[in-house]
């Protein structure tokens, strides 16, 4: 029973991890938009906010698994499953994102202007390392989200940790055992990506990136 | 030099904070800006490097008219951004909060602007910067945070950014105000010996000791415009505007 979980926890794990990566590049080609004076690219990336964070993750998935098949592009549950997370979680990651970047001190884009630095030299810079210190601790937040969010893929047929409980459950009835280990598991991943949001921080603060208060 | 005329701004709100501002300010001289807060001296600093647009007049830098091109029929548009760019990197600015930026060590602040700007090989960068750094008394610290730097020494290193670039004008605003009673002197003593270097520079400021030691004219602003002007000994001995009296007499 426990290597059918840990199998379904390595699923878990490709699957965050897959949609992590989607979501993120995802994101961080959303979060310029949301800056941008042109109104139509501005109200695009809020209608595309507002609805993929309004949409429930069950109903996207269902969305997305009939949905492809629909659109003649069937490659399984798995693809299905990614492109979901991806879809979902970019919203949040955009956001987090923009909030980065909004958390930027005007003292500082005043200080980048007066050295008249191109807009790209300004942007990697600047802009982009300063926001991205802001936006790492809600950026570990929907990390972890998303770790717990894989489990609803098990409704569109996705093998992972909680649908390999189910079938233990249904197998050999031991409820709590299977739902403990695999609460357990899930316990111990988002664990790890907490930990590991903690070092990079822990190694960007020896890096200047906070203020005074290190 | 540089030659202000008739300059004119209006905050959103309808405030009126510069109200015609005539101001030159030859190579090589020192003014500084002196008034109650409000009076416009800060925004008037900041029109000059254009971190805030003005409604109206001219400010010219060595003849050159900056950051507004007249257009037909007597209308004027911004520059564009390049234009923008390269004229404020003839220009160093120094904030009343340092603003370094607190990923960068020291020396990596310094060396930002002339790298990108002046597009010279990394290594003549770092070495003027280097030499920079040791002017203002940290040649030992250009590999520290700023978190890990004192106000004072924040500040210093702000200067030799400002200076990296290579500056015609140096425009200091407030550049002691944030800093502890005892390293106001540090700070100090680096823009003494940029006065012997003749370099021009303007100045807001609130310590009319320093001012009348280093300024070749004080200029007083009273609700955006500059209503006296002269050498330190005159305007702050022999004030003849009856507001400026009145700040006088009130600043310790």
């Amino acid at each position: 029973m426990l290597r059918l979980l840990l199998q379904g926890a390595f699923y878990t794990l490709v699957l965050a991890v897959a949609g992590i990566a989607g979501g993120t590049t995802l994101g961080l080609l959303l979060t310029p938009l949301g800056f941008l004076r042109a109104r139509p690219l501005r109200a695009f990336y809020h209608v595309f906010i507002f609805f993929t964070r309004g949409t429930p993750l069950l109903v996207l998935a269902l969305l997305i698994f009939y949905g492809l098949p629909a659109m003649n592009f069937s490659q399984g549950p798995y693809v299905a499953g990614t492109i979901v997370l991806t879809i979902y979680s970019s919203a949040f990651f955009a956001e987090v994102f923009r909030g980065g970047v909004l958390a930027i001190q005007r003292t500082h884009l005043e200080s980048g202007r007066s050295l008249g630095l191109a807009p790209l030299a300004f942007l990697r810079r600047i802009i982009a390392p300063l926001a991205l210190r802001y936006a790492l601790p809600p950026y570990v937040n929907v990390c972890v989200m998303m770790v717990k969010a894989s489990s609803i893929l098990s409704i569109i047929s996705v093998w992972e940790l909680t649908l390999a409980a189910r079938e233990i459950i249904e197998r050999t009835l031991l409820v709590f055992t299977a739902l403990g280990i695999a609460a357990g598991l899930y316990f111990i991943m988002c664990f790890g990506v907490d930990r590991l949001g903690r070092r990079v921080e822990r190694h960007l603060m020896r890096r200047g990136f906070v203020g005074e208060r290190v | 030099m540089i030659t202000i005329q008739g300059l004119r701004k209006c905050f959103p709100n309808g405030l009126e904070v510069l109200r015609g501002i005539d101001l030159a300010i030859g190579d090589g001289e020192v003014v500084s800006l002196i008034g109650r807060s409000g009076s416009g001296k800060t925004t008037l600093l900041r029109c000059i490097n254009f971190l805030e647009e003005y409604d109206a007049g001219e400010i010219r830098l060595d003849g050159t008219p900056l950051w507004y091109r007249a257009a037909t029929g007597g209308a004027r548009t911004r520059m564009p951004e390049p234009a923008i760019r390269a004229l404020r990197q003839q220009m160093g600015i120094v904030f009343q909060q340092f603003n370094l930026f607190p990923h960068m060590t020291a020396l990596e602040n310094v060396c930002l602007g002339p790298s990108f700007a002046h597009k010279r090989p990394e290594a003549e960068v770092k070495a003027l910067a280097q030499q920079l750094l040791e002017r203002v008394g940290l040649g030992g610290k250009m590999r520290s945070y700023p978190y890990q730097l004192s106000g004072g020494e924040q500040q210093r290193v702000a200067i030799a950014r400002a200076l990296a670039m290579r500056p015609k004008v140096l425009l200091l605003d407030e550049i002691t105000s944030a800093l502890d009673p005892e390293l106001v002197g540090e700070v100090l003593e680096v823009i003494r010996s940029l006065v012997l270097e003749r370099m021009m520079m303007v100045i807001v400021t609130h310590e009319l000791r320093f001012a009348r030691e280093i300024s070749h004219r004080i200029a007083y602003l009273s609700r955006g415009q500059i209503t006296e002007i002269g050498p330190p000994g005159e305007l702050l001995d022999n004030p003849q505007d009856s507001t400026l009296k009145e700040f006088l007499r009130r600043m310790p």
